[in-house]
């Protein structure tokens, strides 16, 4: 599903965020991504959904090289990849139901598929009966929650995900994890980039561990190290 | 593709409102900036339609000296007869003049009353055989010198002053192409505000796949309306200039019998300026926005 070979990404011509990256995640796994901040981590995410351009080396999404994918059609390749972060990236302004229903709205997907999909999946993420609420009602993992709701909305076939448990405590952390499990399960790829130690070592999922953007440590079922 | 109308329009709409001063201070640029494109355009159009009335029956002017001598007038018809470059001369005597008179100022008898026949100086009117700036000059030139000659005029001065004045509006329309820059910036930095205030949900369009057309259009939209809004009141205001000057200025002067009758914009040019200011306005909002646009997205 995701394929690096001999990436290298630098910014501003002499840092160097990635240097000779490779790996293969098929279709399905769960892949944490460790390492101290600025090791290239989150330039690793940013690679995988053409917010960045590596300088060597090709980036592979869904069987297709995407180095040389023209501009237009980014955002046909963005709608197969559902992103979250550690700040959630909610619009205040709008309501649960309204921050869902925009991922949807802003691709063109007509209003009776909305009306439908939306309720379902904050039914599937725990929301219901919150669709009217403002993000600044809710909790930080109720937050998050609707993030997910709003990535997985268009049921994409990957899932980035940037520190998602970063600004939550332990316990609410957990309930993010078994929300990101499930959806794994439903075959969704599940990259997720993270410094939370009692995750990584609780999950035992495949961990890929950065050090000064070299890639130091692949492991199945590996713990936070 | 309906609901996406929709969405356009209701983003454009909430934007316009959210920065109502810099949409004012936009409009009223535009609209300055528009107005005075429109108003020299007029303008000129005006003179060169009097320009081509005049200049089709340009006659020259020679008037004797009331106190001239029966030779010296015979003289002055001779040399025009023979003069090669004259087309027809035909002479005003006293009792022609003080008609002409008559009928210059129909509303104010009184100069005749003060003025007697006697008074009045016979003229030659003079049709030369081209318009020619030079040979016009030189004949002037001529008859000035002849003995009992008081003053030769030509059309040819009013035609040189209606001319440098119309080379004065040139300035006009420089300082319109400056302002317009002005109105283009300003709707320029109208847009990139407005995508500023927006960047959060720009920023979530863009990662959940929105294309960039989809995310420009409301923007591109909002800075068309801001053109063709500042050119609608351009031409309001250019069509209220153009009936004041046709009822206040055209009409009186014709009741005077000064002829300037032609010294106005035809109905059609007027249109086709409208026409013009419109597209303008219109194409500029909309290249303005889309470099706004295109320049926020490609961060």
């Amino acid at each position: 599903m995701i394929r690096l070979d001999n990436v290298t990404k630098v910014y501003n011509g002499d840092v160097v965020a990635l240097r000779d990256a490779s790996f293969d995640i098929p279709k399905g796994e769960f892949v944490f991504l460790v390492g101290a901040s600025g090791s290239g981590k989150s330039t690793l995410l940013r690679l995988l959904n053409r917010q960045e351009t590596p300088e060597k080396g090709d980036v592979w999404v869904a069987g297709k090289s995407i180095n040389d994918l023209a501009g237009y059609k980014v955002p046909y390749l963005r709608r197969n990849i559902g992103n979250i972060f550690q700040d959630y990236k909610l619009l205040t302004n709008k309501t649960v139901f309204e921050n869902v229903a925009f991922a949807l709205e802003v691709i063109g997907k007509p209003k009776h598929v909305i009306r439908q999909q939306v309720p379902a999946i904050l039914e599937l993420v725990g929301l219901a009966g919150k669709q009217d609420r403002f993000p600044h009602q809710l909790s930080g993992g109720e937050q998050q929650r609707v993030s997910i709701a709003r990535a997985f909305v268009n049921r994409p076939l990957i899932l980035l995900a940037d520190e998602p448990t970063g600004n939550l405590d332990p316990a609410t952390g957990e309930g993010i994890m078994r929300l990101l499990d499930r959806i794994n399960k439903t075959g969704t790829t599940v990259v997720m980039a993270t410094h939370d130690r009692t995750i990584v070592n609780m999950m035992r999922r495949r961990v890929i561990e950065l050090d000064r953007g070299i890639i130091v440590r692949d492991q199945a079922r590996g713990v936070y190290g | 593709m309906l609901s996406r109308i929709g969405y356009v329009l209701r983003e454009t709409g909430a934007s316009l409102r959210r920065n109502l001063t810099l949409t004012l201070a936009t409009l009223l640029t535009v609209l300055v900036a528009l107005s005075l494109v429109g108003l020299s355009i007029l303008i000129q159009r005006g003179m060169s339609n009097q320009l081509a009335r005049w200049e089709g029956g340009v006659e020259i002017s020679i008037f004797m000296n009331p106190t001239a001598s029966a030779d010296q007038i015979d003289k002055v018809r001779r040399d025009l007869e023979e003069n090669q470059f004259v087309r027809r001369s035909t002479y005003v005597d006293k009792a022609k003049a003080a008609e002409e008179v008559r009928q210059l100022f129909p509303r104010t008898p009184e100069i005749l009353e003060a003025v007697t026949e006697a008074d009045l100086p016979t003229s030659f009117r003079v049709v030369p055989t081209s318009t020619d700036q030079t040979l016009v000059s030189t004949l002037v030139a001529r008859f000035q010198r002849a003995p009992g000659v008081m003053a030769v005029y030509s059309a040819n001065e009013v035609i040189d002053f209606l001319r440098n004045v119309s080379s004065y509006l040139n300035w006009a329309l420089a300082l319109a192409v400056v302002l317009g820059l002005g109105a283009v910036l300003l709707i320029w930095n109208t847009i990139r505000t407005a995508m500023f205030a927006r960047r959060r949900e720009i920023e979530v369009m863009k990662l959940v796949g929105a294309t960039n057309w989809f995310i420009r259009w409301p923007f591109m939209l909002e800075g068309m309306i801001l053109g063709f809004l500042g050119a609608s009141l351009a031409s309001a205001a250019m069509w209220g200039f153009n009936q004041l000057w046709k009822s206040r200025v055209i009409d009186e002067a014709a009741r005077t019998n000064l002829f300037l009758d032609q010294l106005q914009a035809t109905p059609a040019q007027v249109n086709a300026t409208v026409i013009i200011l419109l597209v303008v306005g219109t194409v500029a909002g909309a290249v303005a926005s889309a470099i706004a646009a295109t320049r926020f997205l490609d961060v």
